[in-house]
């Protein structure tokens, strides 16, 4: 079957979300492949948000970009999304009829939802509409809406089956046909398909590394993560503070990792910014630490609701002088479980910060798998029980000294961010800051036979090159090229830094690349230019604060062919 | 007898700094509470008073300056059999880092801040600090301060920190004393230690402090929050010194152990396999 996108749109606190979730755990019970994405605006009421449905009964991992059905909650949905609307395509809720608009359902959610007694039916009215059009079997509705009702009490458990057979039998009133789907698609039988955000799975992949320590302060689009881990805090054991700053933040969950704990925290650009000094801290002291920077377009508070790969030359250099990082940004919910996993014990193993990058893209869309893994394995912390002779920062060939933690033995920890002797202790003693430093630096060989290459598809005509959360997109455009017979390669990033010495030679051996980025410069090209010393001029760089869609970078990639 | 909690390391403060008594109480004070090196750690920031750490046998964590607070808190959130003592200068503490100050009050971890309060910066050769008065005069500021000096202590009672104590190193019995109760009570204590710069401070020189402080009477009643704020604000001709406020209060760690119904963090690595399946279920 074609893929099916349904944008649904209305004032923020209108319920846009709660039918999107709604609707999506129906599909995706039903036997649908769905990806679904939140775009709305920093306002918690008023300001217009939308949510895109797009789902299939083969995978997909795209945002869409033509609908072919429009939910409008208010008057104002119909004004910005019917531009998107297909020709053939279904409007239907609160609409100003015209010529133009023949395929049009005028339906009051709320008005329905009052007669059956309280306007917070309007939403499952709205699914069960939605459902109805669809042409769903409303039995997998019906037994969903028991599951997530079934502990407010069967009262409520059958007002909203009513609400969702007055949805309904509005469409069968009006005489609008099942124009979709028939109930033989989708596949029912073919296993429970799973639907995770891109926000949930970085929580959750946090919890899988054995993260007991997250300190944080609030900031779009990384808040998710915080509030995933929070809702599992009691289940698990997990300390998560909200900090009074970005500073402090990043200082408590140095502080705990120094004591022995895996700590994270996460932020956008803005906190980021704040971190950077921390950063430099974890790095000069040696302490494991994981940061998350969610991003979204800046400089500045930016465009605080939307997303952005605006940062990555930023941490890759954030925090003063030298020292070595890695830099992860993971491409889907799955993706992101292993990537923070990898996180946290590679950090642990070479004692450095570790930051991951995602974007609003990741954090607020959801993707479907019909399996998932976890690929990955946490490790326990390395360790070692001292004695009174004990030196945190004891010269090794690996440049990794062995780590005590204080009051676990008599060997006391003394971690420092003036530059230090072995013991711990501030010097100023220049052979040991030289020492020093050549023992921090030299982690960065064995990091890179640590860093995994790019996710490669050869293609002889020309290789598109992205990182991150664009995965999905570039794969389906390239997919999309294919049928226009153009055989492109693709070669994704999730570990960009170090990159390894594979990478490199990938690298130099790809047709025609064309770096695919969401930012100004092309920051990645700049990276991989710096790196291999060849040039990568051939980009596609979008800042509007909108993330990539196939179409568009279809015709894009076409043009810079051409 | 020298406390265990001294070490070798060359001292690098002017003769005659206030620091040395300080550290000399501290350390004195660690081992008659029967501590062991290894059971405590010292976290400080940036400063000539965040050096002292350096010079005390124990677990050292020197951080930042202005951060000593977040990561003493962390660590005493992960490990709560430590004792936790975050140690700096009024620059450090009350300036760069006043934030966290504020909100760990809030928090009420059960560490001791110790600031080093000689109304000055050190490190960076005699600049005004927030405790500085007005028309302290400077290289820096040479036509003399314009901003109110920041009271700590009136902060931290008005806050009702649980427990706010001044000491002066001219009185190393005394400050001794303080840095025992301080550290043994559970939950956060702020010890404002007055500390004579003798190369920068040229105004609240030891004699000015020794000729206006004066100990707490034992009739004084440090459980008063109302007349602890009177009394920190107390500064000028007479300085009181002693325990200004405590008042015992529910800590961070046993709230936070509280709601989640357990005492520690750990979950055993071979259940994240049973975690993972346990979790995907819920996305179905």
């Amino acid at each position: 079957m074609p893929d099916i996108i349904i944008t649904i749109g209305g004032e923020a606190g209108q319920g846009v979300q709660t039918i999107g979730e709604v609707l999506s755990r129906i599909l995706i019970r039903s036997g649908f492949y769905v990806f679904s994405i939140q775009d709305y605006h920093s306002r918690i009421r008023g300001g217009h948000n939308s949510v895109q449905i797009r789902f299939s009964d083969q995978p997909i991992q795209a945002i869409g970009t033509d609908l072919d059905l429009l939910v409008c909650l208010n008057s104002e949905t119909q004004e910005i999304h019917q531009p998107a609307l297909k020709s053939d395509g279904i409007m239907i809720g609160m609409i100003k009829k015209s010529p133009s608009t023949s395929s049009a359902i005028s339906i009051n959610f709320n008005e329905m939802a009052e007669e059956l007694g309280n306007r917070i039916f309007a939403n499952i009215i709205a699914v069960g509409a939605l459902i109805e059009i669809l042409g769903i079997d409303d039995k997998i509705a019906e037994l969903y809406l028991e599951e997530i009702f079934q502990k407010k009490g069967n009262d409520v458990v059958r007002l909203n089956k009513e609400a969702l057979a007055l949805g309904q039998k509005e469409i069968k009133r009006q005489q609008i046909p099942r124009q979709f789907l028939d109930k033989k698609n989708g596949n029912p039988n073919q296993g429970n398909l799973l639907l995770i955000g891109g926000n949930e799975a970085l929580g959750l992949g946090a919890i899988l590394a054995g993260c007991t320590f997250y300190s944080a302060y609030p900031m779009t689009p990384s808040t998710g993560v915080m509030n995933f881990i929070s809702s599992r805090s009691k289940k698990y054991g997990i300390i998560v503070e909200q900090a009074e700053d970005e500073i402090a933040a990043i200082n408590m969950a140095i502080g705990a990792s120094y004591a022995g704990a895996k700590a994270m925290t996460a932020t956008s650009g803005g906190g980021f910014c704040l971190m950077a000094e921390g950063l430099g801290l974890a790095a000069m002291t040696e302490t494991p630490i994981v940061v998350l920077d969610g991003m979204r377009p800046g400089p500045s508070t930016g465009l605080p609701t939307r997303t952005s790969q605006g940062d990555l030359e930023f941490v890759l250099s954030a925090s003063h002088d030298e020292f070595p990082r890695f830099v992860f940004a993971p491409r889907d919910p799955q993706d992101a479980i292993d990537t923070m996993i990898r996180a946290f014990n590679l950090s642990d193993r070479f004692q450095v910060p570790v930051i991951i990058l995602s974007d609003q893209y990741l954090a607020d869309s959801s993707w479907t798998f019909s399996q998932m893994k976890m690929n990955e394995q946490p490790q326990k912390i390395q360790t070692v029980i001292g004695d009174h002779s004990y030196q945190r920062y004891a010269l090794t060939d690996s440049g990794i000294s062995p780590r005590a933690l204080p009051g676990m033995s008599e060997a006391l920890v003394v971690a420092d961010s003036d530059e230090h002797d072995e013991i711990g202790h501030l010097t100023e003693d220049l052979n040991q800051r030289v020492q020093m430093h050549q023992k921090r630096m030299k982690k960065i060989e064995k990091m890179k036979k640590e860093t995994q290459p790019p996710v490669q598809i050869v293609g002889q005509t020309a290789t598109i090159i992205g990182w991150g959360s664009t995965y999905g997109v570039l794969f389906e455009a390239r997919e999309k090229l294919a049928k226009l017979g153009i055989e492109a390669g693709l070669l994704h990033f999730n570990d960009i830094y170090p990159l390894s010495t594979d990478t490199l030679t990938i690298l130099k051996s790809v047709p025609k690349p064309i770096v695919v980025e969401g930012n100004f410069q092309g920051q990645l090209a700049r990276l991989l230019e710096r790196e291999t010393k060849t040039s990568f001029d051939l980009r596609v760089n979008r800042y509007d604060g909108r993330p990539f869609f196939v179409n568009e970078l279809v015709d894009q990639i076409r043009e810079v062919l051409s | 007898m020298i406390s265990p909690f001294r070490n070798q390391i060359e001292i690098a403060w002017c003769p005659g700094c206030g620091n040395f008594n300080l550290l000399t109480a501290l350390s004195e004070a660690l081992a008659e509470l029967g501590l062991k090196p290894s059971q405590v750690v010292l976290v400080s920031g940036i400063g000539q008073a965040a050096k002292a750490p350096h010079y005390v046998q124990a677990n050292v964590f020197n951080g930042l300056h202005g951060r000593s607070i977040p990561v003493a808190f962390g660590i005493q959130s992960v490990n709560p059999d430590l004792t936790v003592i975050a140690e700096s200068g009024d620059g450090c503490m009350y300036g760069e880092g006043g934030n966290h100050l504020i909100h760990a009050i809030r928090r009420n971890p059960n560490i001791t801040v110790i600031v080093h309060n000689n109304q000055v910066y050190g490190l960076t050769k005699g600049q005004a600090s927030p405790t500085s008065e007005v028309g302290f005069v400077s290289k820096t500021q040479p036509l003399g301060t314009v901003s109110e000096s920041f009271h700590p202590l009136a902060l931290a009672v008005s806050q009702g920190a649980s427990f706010v104590a001044r000491g002066f190193t001219g009185d190393k019995k005394e400050l001794k004393s303080i840095f025992k109760q301080a550290i043994q009570w559970k939950g956060f204590s702020l010890v404002d230690v007055l500390q004579p710069c003798v190369t920068f401070n040229r105004t609240n020189t030891f004699g000015w402090y020794k000729s206006r402080v004066y100990s707490l009477p034992e009739e004084y009643d440090p459980e008063d929050q109302v007349g602890a704020f009177k009394k920190s604000l107390e500064w000028g001709d007479k300085i009181p010194t002693g325990v200004i406020y405590r008042h015992a209060k529910p800590v961070f760690l046993d709230q936070v152990f509280e709601k989640l119904g357990r005492k520690e963090f750990l979950i055993p690595t071979n259940n994240y396999q049973v975690i993972f399946e346990d979790e995907k279920r819920r996305f179905e």
